[in-house]
């Protein structure tokens, strides 16, 4: 069932452009209904799934090296592909009403439901190369959706960073896992399992004590870093807004920014706990947390204000996995689900106020509250939750955000440093989250917007943000043993160990709840002086920021590469020539006379050469040499055929029919073809090039024909390897059904290298036509 | 081309020696010397043997193809004839064989079968070659033909 719903969803993804005809809301609901599906075979399997027993299904690939296509479902997998798939099933009933009038709105679906399902195959994976794979996957398909407006070109530029950060922390995440694989061998796992996630958890502590445990933490924590958008990764993020909302809504609330967030949860239990996996995650995460919160209370784009919250909350995600203890993993899993509920509910209303109100900038809303009162009422309850205020699910979490710090294993420094940073967060939650109701939804209407007809409430558009904002409110109230045994689970998974706990929303008077109506008042207090404090500095300077420094990167990239292909692609053929024949001499010529070259013996006196061998050996230098110094191209032609015609002879004299015969004939092509072209040209050669060039090119040209001539002596006398020809020999009448040994080796033997050169051939023909073709376009 | 009476002639009469002498090449090539990298030689030097008698306009028409997709059709045929292997599970390329030999023929099987790939192949590449070749020595004679390329 795990890799069916994954790949039907990638299969069916292309349904996706159905959305280009009929009702296009209709049409988006329609679509829904397929993870909607997914979701619903998901939940069934809750009853069987805790923290250790889980689902398990394989599908071999290359089983000797342990890869295969791996899915495992236990708690924490679940908990990912239900919150994949619910929000999957509003976001793209949402996206039918968002962009009912955009014509690419099918292709939208498309990347949209491919993205799913590279998703769900990450989260679901029970393998790291399964993993990976998907890992990789919702890269690219992240890169189709962030670039979809592929004609503005900030949505391009958004685009390749995402996927340039994304994508480069995926290599470093491929060697890292690769590492890791090779450090559970070291630690006794079996070879055909060394790449299994269950495996390398048992063997975690065996890992985490061999050498590679250090260089794969560190590549696998980049691969975690830019995928979850960490400081100093983090700008992608923000520059990733330019997706559409429906996008933005699903890639970087609840899916592909978490995917950092799970592959570090997964790994918890056998990696983590150690000094540099708590301070790297502790410290980066703490950091991002309270940055990010920071830098939203600035924002003025209300998606960019979402984004910079969204970066700050992974880096407390992250931070708790590095805190470690039983109260963490459960606020892991709890902060996880509220977060996807009100974060997704929060950009599927930006979307709306887009929609209706013609923009999304703080500076030019205002009043909203009036002609949209639904819409006023589910952000304000999403808002809620985010800020943590008493009877929210985000209250919940924070609770549990601030107990987890409180009673952390580690030493005092890391644990001072998040709750801090969870204080700083805290309460730039709650200044981010007034000031974006209040600019927004109080107030007056700013002129753009009061001359702006319709602006009310949408209908259908609202249903998808509103049931999660609903959810923010009701879950806490109502449904908290239900929630539980779905994040038990999960939290056990991140634990280790089988824990049972029941959420609660009081917990009586205790430090935590101290902490936390502390910031929220001090919250309640700055948010009156937003104004100010907006102003006030440090601003980074334009320089600074990280999508500036990637571009400069990227151009400069672009600048080292135009100048190389500038000095290597003259047009010249000589100067290619030049080229090819160093390069040759260089790989080859280098290592054949550092070790091939002293164990060749030259001269062995053969008791029974014949004259005529002499005679036509001797031959060939005089020909070559007449060819060079030929002054007429005729006569130049005409040597050459000699050169070749004493080769053929030399196959006869040692009973090589075949390649003689072959020999002969390319022979008669070969002056056929010189003909034709020197026909075109002066008929005596004309010295063009100065004489230091020819005194080059004749020292390199006599170098490769030695190099060329010793290699063949090489192969020859060589006696390191079996020969080969006694077993054609043997078999080539028995298997190859012919007597003649040369063509069967070349049509079945090795036929495939036969395939090779034909293609050769025909890829030499397409040039030659190419060339001459368009040299006689330009006439 | 080159207005000889005498190369004309034995042009003309070279022509259907040379090529019965390719297919006899290619079909003998399983057990003696020969085969199709040879035949496809031996029929693309009867073929540019009219080039340069009678110019690349008589030459096109020897065979009536273009021998560009012939060459590429030899490749793509070649090609084909590793795939039957892969339907019974044998890595691609295995030998297939019809029991026993067709009279005037030999055994067929799915190599000599390749080796027609390649003969095609060698022929197209090389004529083709021949007359990209003598069209751009005297691109008005090309033009005039009104067609440049094939």
């Amino acid at each position: 069932m795990l890799p069916a719903i994954v790949l039907i969803t990638l299969a069916l993804a292309p349904l996706g452009l159905l959305a280009r005809t009929g009702p296009r809301p209709l049409v988006g609901w329609a679509l829904a209904l397929l993870p909607a599906l997914s979701f619903a075979l998901l939940l069934f399997q809750l009853p069987q799934v805790t923290g250790t027993t889980q689902i398990r299904e394989v599908i071999p690939w290359v089983p000797a090296m342990g890869v295969e296509l791996n899915f495992a479902l236990d708690g924490l997998s679940l908990l990912f592909a239900l919150v994949i798939t619910g929000i999957g099933t509003l976001i793209i009933g949402y996206a039918g009403h968002y962009m009912h009038d955009d014509p690419g709105l099918g292709r939208f679906l498309l990347y949209l439901l491919l993205f799913m399902g590279a998703m769900l195959g990450l989260v679901l994976a029970g393998n790291v190369l399964t993993m990976f794979i998907f890992w990789e996957l919702t890269s690219v398909t992240s890169y189709l959706l962030i670039g979809y407006k592929h004609d503005y070109p900030g949505a391009r530029r958004g685009a390749l960073q995402s996927l340039v950060i994304t994508a480069g922390g995926g290599l470093a995440l491929l060697l890292g896992l690769l590492i890791l694989g090779e450090g559970a061998r070291q630690a006794g796992v079996a070879p055909n399992q060394i790449y299994n996630f269950d495996a390398i958890i048992a063997a975690g502590d065996a890992i985490k004590a061999g050498p590679l445990y250090t260089p794969a933490l560190l590549l696998i924590l980049v691969g975690a870093f830019t995928k979850s958008a960490q400081f100093p990764f983090h700008f992608w993020l923000p520059g990733a807004m330019q997706a559409p909302t429906p996008a933005s809504a699903f890639l970087h609330s609840a899916t592909m920014v978490k995917a950092g967030v799970y592959l570090l949860a997964r790994l918890a239990p056998g990696l983590g706990d150690t000094p540099l996996w708590n301070a790297a995650l502790v410290l980066v995460g703490g950091f991002t947390f309270a940055f990010g919160a920071l830098v939203a209370t600035r924002k003025d784009d209300i998606k960019a204000l979402l984004a910079y919250t969204t970066l700050s909350m992974l880096g407390g995600l992250i931070m708790l996995i590095g805190l470690g203890g039983k109260y963490a993993a459960e606020a892991v899993v709890v902060n996880i689900l509220a977060h996807a509920l009100y974060k997704s509910a929060l950009f599927m209303i930006a979307g709306i106020i887009d929609h209706e109100a013609g923009s999304r900038d703080l500076r030019q809303l205002g009043g909203l509250r009036r002609m949209m009162p639904a819409t006023a009422f589910f952000i304000a309850l999403a808002l809620l939750s985010q800020m943590g205020i008493p009877v929210f699910f985000g209250f919940v979490g924070k609770e549990l955000l601030i107990e987890a710090a409180l009673s952390s294993p580690l030493a005092d420094p890391l644990r001072y440093a998040a709750l801090t940073a969870i204080v700083v967060a805290a309460v730039g939650y709650i200044i981010a989250a007034w000031r974006l109701f209040k600019y927004a939804f109080l107030g007056t209407p700013s002129p753009t917007l009061a001359q702006r007809h319709h602006v009310a409430d949408p209908r259908g558009m609202l249903v998808p943000p509103a049931i999660p904002a609903l959810l923010s409110i009701i879950i806490p109230l109502a449904l908290l043993p239900w929630a539980s045994q779905l994040l038990a689970p999960a939290a056990s998974v991140i634990y280790g160990k089988e824990i049972g706990f029941k959420l609660a929303l009081w917990h009586g008077v205790n430090s935590a709840l101290m902490i936390s109506s502390a910031a929220i008042l001090v919250g309640a207090v700055l948010a009156r002086f937003e104004r100010p404090l907006a102003a006030m500095p440090p601003h980074l300077p334009a320089w600074a920021d990280g999508a500036t420094l990637l571009d400069r990167l990227l151009a400069g990239v672009d600048r080292v590469g135009a100048l190389i292909t500038r000095s290597l692609q003259t047009g010249q053929l000589r100067r290619y020539m030049l080229y090819n024949t160093i390069t040759l001499l260089l790989i080859t010529g280098v290592p054949f006379v550092l070790y091939v070259l002293p164990g060749l013996t030259f001269f062995s006196p053969d008791p029974q050469l014949r004259v005529y061998e002499a005679f036509a050996a001797a031959l060939i230098p005089i020909a070559v040499v007449a060819t060079i110094r030929a002054e007429s191209r005729l006569s130049a032609i005409i040597a050459v055929g000699v050169v070749g015609a004493m080769v053929s002879l030399f196959f006869v004299l040692f009973s090589a029919p075949d390649l003689a015969l072959t020999q002969l004939l390319i022979e008669v092509l070969s002056t056929v073809f010189l003909l034709l072209v020197f026909s075109i040209l002066p008929a005596r050669f004309a010295t063009l090039s100065s004489n230091t060039t020819r005194m080059r090119d004749a020292i390199l040209a006599g170098m490769v024909g030695l190099l060329v001539a010793g290699l063949v002596l090489a192969t020859a006398t060589t006696t390191s390897f079996e020969p080969l020809a006694p077993y054609y020999l043997e078999n080539s009448l028995a298997k190859g059904k012919g007597q003649n040994v040369v063509n069967v080796i070349l049509v079945d033997f090795r036929g495939f290298d036969t395939m090779g050169e034909v293609t050769v051939l025909l890829t030499a023909l397409l040039g030659i036509y190419g060339l001459l073709r368009m040299r006689r376009e330009k006439r | 081309m080159y207005d000889s009476i005498i190369l004309r002639s034995v042009a003309r009469l070279m022509l259907p020696i040379l090529l019965m002498l390719a297919v006899f090449m290619l079909l003998r090539g399983h057990n003696l010397p020969g085969g199709g990298f040879i035949g496809g030689l031996v029929a693309s030097c009867a073929i540019i043997l009219q080039l340069v008698a009678f110019g690349p306009d008589f030459a096109r028409r020897v065979l009536r193809v273009n021998y560009l997709s012939l060459a590429a059709f030899g490749v793509f045929f070649a090609a084909v004839w590793g795939l039957p292997a892969l339907l019974t599970g044998q890595p691609y390329m295995t030998a297939f064989w019809i029991p026993d030999p067709i009279p005037g023929v030999g055994k067929i099987g799915t190599p000599v079968l390749f080796d027609l790939g390649v003969f095609f192949g060698v022929v197209g590449v090389t004529t083709q070659i021949a007359l990209l070749l003598a069209e751009e020595r005297n691109p008005r004679e090309a033009s005039d033909a009104g067609t440049a390329a094939p």
